[in-house]
């Protein structure tokens, strides 16, 4: 066991995605504290699937939030306090179905967190259904005659959304993912990698992921070309789809400032509302 | 009682500075040193339909509007129709002569004399400080100051303007009114002004919201002022994300707030709940307005009070308050934010639509709030749920070199999930032992508002109490009032005390749900409930005439 596994009984299923997923993450912290990122400034939060087990055995501080929810606490976070990382794990049905408007509009705001998304097409902590990334025709216990929807894209929705970092990783792909997470983290602004994660009780693509992904060597010159790819499915392109600089969130909401380490003192707090309290301008 | 109170009532459509214009005679009475209550009575609507301000003033202090006006200014055909009524016995009623012929009260052609200016129909609104001015004998140029002062875009021609009005109501109402200076100036602050002052005094760091009416001035007000006191304030997709982000600030050390109605916080009570496990110290504002689902949304109530105080699944220790007016809903919604964190659980400030609205004349001490520290770990191991006596494990907060973590799953101390029987109950036991600390803490504070010592007990909670107190001074009533500042933990053993007396409650609900708290929680029986569930709030002398009826 690391530094950065905790104590905690791991129940992912044998040869589940997951784990591979979980190394590389833990590569990036790795190298990201190589690169000056300090440890105790990354924070994480997760939803709830499977997916958000990862809470557990990662030994870094953060939030164990609601399904679909992780992403607005980490915006939470990160607008209290801007000095911290904020990454947040989602699952495909946590982050595109229960969560989807948070996903949007952290994408549209471009909330400067890291939305990684255990991509498996299934919902595999309730055994198998659906989910809002599943394809048509998918047969799990809420739809025994097949899947009567089609998936969403996660990256070309998130483009559209505003995300100012796209990207797509294959757990078959560590070292490759690794040095995604490490590049979305320090992007400043919106990123989500979108994680190939085969589920190997449910929905097991492992293979088929292994056929058919080609690592892109550069990234694309513009938003055309990566919706373009992003919608290409054999060959399946992985690495860094999308990559921009915008104004982030938080520094439009109040510049460039802490509202919890530079908070105003007491007094200076105080004698501030006896002012105002004479002058409180009502014509608004 | 009328010789000291003087009743404005200004009426018209919306669109047309009904409400500004009574803010500007509220500004003037509390220039005059005077008490000030204001109710603004709107539509949910941006033009069009009813609009009404209703003020009323006294030297001393003043609990509530009168719906019986000493001038009532009618500036459109519905307001003559619906407002001709609230005409006190020595009233007068003015009306716009451009939209209504021939009414019984004195017409002045409003909107013939702004036609003369550009935008007529916005500026008409400015003849209710015009004849308000002749009438309590103000000369022409206070009235400049009080326009200049009041009206400052396009001012000129608001001068002129008001100046015609002026002239032409002085001619016409030969009645003149003479209102005493009064003692001392207050400022005039709104109910949810109050609350985002008493935050922003107990150290308010972040706010987030989602507009909904009678909440959103609330984040209005914090917006406006987020620079001025370095705070994150966020309008964000949903409740449920308002809710969450919230919690999420809480995680990064910030004082963090939110407020809504009933149908956003039936969205946020997931979350509520989520604070709950997670111990987070976050503070959730409801203003109710009548339900279910979208009800009446610009509208008072007190209908969400069993929900408000029952929101969220699962058992966890929550605190409840309910200010009886709008200084109090400064100094409670201090108290408010100082015990979620001291207890770092969820506290709800419940209130209403005629509190988070309506504007009074308050005396405001930020140095009487605490400011809001929780209680930080200083050495050895640090685990996020440490078993305390307590049950209030010390907090530490990102960046720091100890592993911090929130769960919404049932956990160990550390943070990490579990499935263990007894780690279940150890975990529910410390959450509960927080519930016996808390109300030990509430002992010690003011927990219940007893105004008066003979007579009946008239028990009420919330705005109410405003209208009880003033009913009272209106019909001259003897009768002590009962306000719980605390909701749950109910202070029951304040509230025993008064068991074997005569009482009374007073609600704006249909079904008594104060009324019923009182005898599930305190066996406190009531003999007679008066309620009123028309959105309205109570008007002093009709409740007057309420409780004599029942004495």
């Amino acid at each position: 066991m690391d530094d950065l596994t905790t104590y905690a009984d791991n129940t992912w299923c044998p040869g589940c995605g997951n784990f591979s997923l979980f190394s590389a993450f833990k590569k990036a912290v790795n190298l990201l504290e190589e690169k000056g990122t300090e440890q105790d400034t990354l924070v994480f939060t997760a939803g709830i699937g499977q997916h958000a087990k990862i809470f557990d055995y990662l030994n870094l501080s953060g939030f164990y939030s609601l399904h679909g929810r992780g992403t607005a606490t980490a915006q939470g976070i990160k607008a209290a306090n801007p000095d911290l990382n904020v990454v947040s794990f989602g699952g495909d049905g946590d982050s595109f179905g229960e969560g989807l408007a948070h996903l949007m509009f952290a994408a549209k705001r471009n909330a400067d967190v890291t939305v990684i998304i255990h991509d498996n097409g299934v919902y595999a902590l309730t055994t198998g259904q659906f989910s809002p990334l599943s394809e048509k025709g998918y047969k799990g216990p809420s739809a025994p005659g097949g899947n009567i929807e089609q998936p969403f894209n996660p990256l070309t929705l998130i483009l559209e959304a505003g995300a100012t970092f796209v990207a797509r990783g294959f757990t078959g792909e560590i070292d490759h993912l690794a040095d995604l997470f490490v590049q979305a983290i320090e992007h400043k602004g919106f990123a989500l990698v979108d994680v190939l994660q085969p589920c190997v009780t449910y929905l097991n693509t492992f293979k088929e992921y292994k056929e058919k992904t080609e690592i892109m060597e550069t990234v694309p010159a513009s938003k055309d070309k990566a919706v373009l790819l992003a919608r290409q499915k054999d060959p399946l392109p992985i690495g860094i789809f999308y990559r921009t600089n915008e104004p982030v969130f938080h520094e439009g909401l109040y510049g460039s400032w802490n509202p919890v380490t530079q908070k105003m003192g007491e007094n200076e707090r105080k004698q501030k509302i006896k002012g105002l309290l004479y002058g409180i301008n009502n014509n608004y | 009682m009328k010789n000291d109170i003087f009743t404005f009532l200004i009426g018209g459509k919306a669109g047309e500075g009904v409400k500004k214009a009574g803010s500007v005679a509220a500004a003037l009475f509390s220039q005059m040193r005077r008490s000030v209550f204001q109710m603004d009575d709107y539509q949910s609507l941006i033009r069009g339909g009813h609009n009404f301000s209703v003020i009323s003033t006294a030297k001393k202090s003043i609990n509530s509007h009168y719906m019986k006006a000493d001038l009532v200014i009618a500036l459109d055909e519905k307001s003559v129709s619906l407002h001709k009524g609230h005409v006190s016995d020595s009233g007068i009623f003015v009306y716009n002569s451009d939209a209504v012929q021939d009414a019984d009260g004195i017409g002045i052609p409003m909107l013939a004399e702004a036609k003369k200016f550009p935008n007529p129909k916005m500026r008409i609104g400015v003849s209710g400080a015009a004849v308000l001015a002749s009438f309590i004998g103000l000369t022409k140029e206070q009235l400049k100051e009080l326009i200049e002062s009041e009206y400052p875009r396009d001012i000129e021609n608001n001068i002129a303007y008001a100046e015609s009005i002026y002239d032409i109501a002085s001619e016409k109402i030969k009645k003149k009114v003479t209102l005493e200076k009064g003692e001392i100036s207050l400022p005039l602050v709104f109910g949810n002004q109050a609350i985002g002052l008493g935050a922003l005094s107990a150290g308010l760091d972040v706010y987030a919201g989602y507009p909904m009416t009678p909440a959103s001035s609330l984040m209005h007000f914090l917006a406006r002022y987020a620079k001025e006191f370095g705070i994150a304030v966020m309008h964000v997709e949903s409740e449920i994300a308002v809710a969450n982000m919230v919690i999420g600030a809480a995680f990064s050390g910030a004082r963090a707030m939110t407020g809504t109605s009933g149908g956003g916080l039936a969205l946020m009570e997931e979350t509520f709940s989520l604070a709950g496990i997670t111990e987070a110290p976050v503070l959730f504002m409801l203003s109710q307005r009548p339900g279910p689902a979208t009800g009446v949304p610009t509208y008072t109530s007190q209908g969400d009070l069993e929900f408000a105080l029952n929101v969220g699944h699962g058992e966890f220790p929550r605190i409840a308050a309910c200010p009886g007016s709008i200084e109090e809903a400064f100094y409670l919604t201090a108290e408010m934010m100082n015990l979620v964190w001291e207890f770092q659980t969820p506290g709800i400030l419940i209130t209403e639509k005629h509190l988070s609205e309506s504007t009074m004349t308050v005396s405001l001490d930020p140095d009487r709030t605490g400011w809001a520290e929780p209680l930080i770990h200083s050495s050895g191991d640090f685990q996020r749920y440490a078993d305390t006596e307590s049950g209030i494990s010390p907090l530490l907060f990102p960046p720091s070199s100890e592993v911090i973590k929130w769960s919404s799953y049932e956990h160990d101390e550390t943070g990490i999930t579990t499935e263990d029987g007894d780690t279940i109950v150890k975990m529910t036991n410390k959450r509960n032992r927080k519930q016996a600390s808390l109300i030990n803490k509430l002992k010690g504070m003011n927990t219940v508002n007893v105004f008066g010592t003979e007579g009946p007990v008239i028990a009420v909670c919330g705005s109410t109490c405003m209208s009880v107190l003033e009913a009272l001074h209106a019909g001259g009533i003897e009768a002590t009032v009962v306000q719980p500042r605390f909701l749950r933990p109910l202070p029951v053993w304040e509230l025993e005390q008064f068991r074997e007396r005569d009482i009374i409650t007073v609600e704006t609900n249909s079904t008594a749900q104060f009324t019923t708290l009182l005898k599930d929680k305190a066996n406190i029986t009531a003999r007679e409930t008066i309620l009123q569930y028309d959105g309205r709030p109570f008007d002093p002398v009709e409740l007057a005439d309420k409780i004599k009826g029942i004495l």
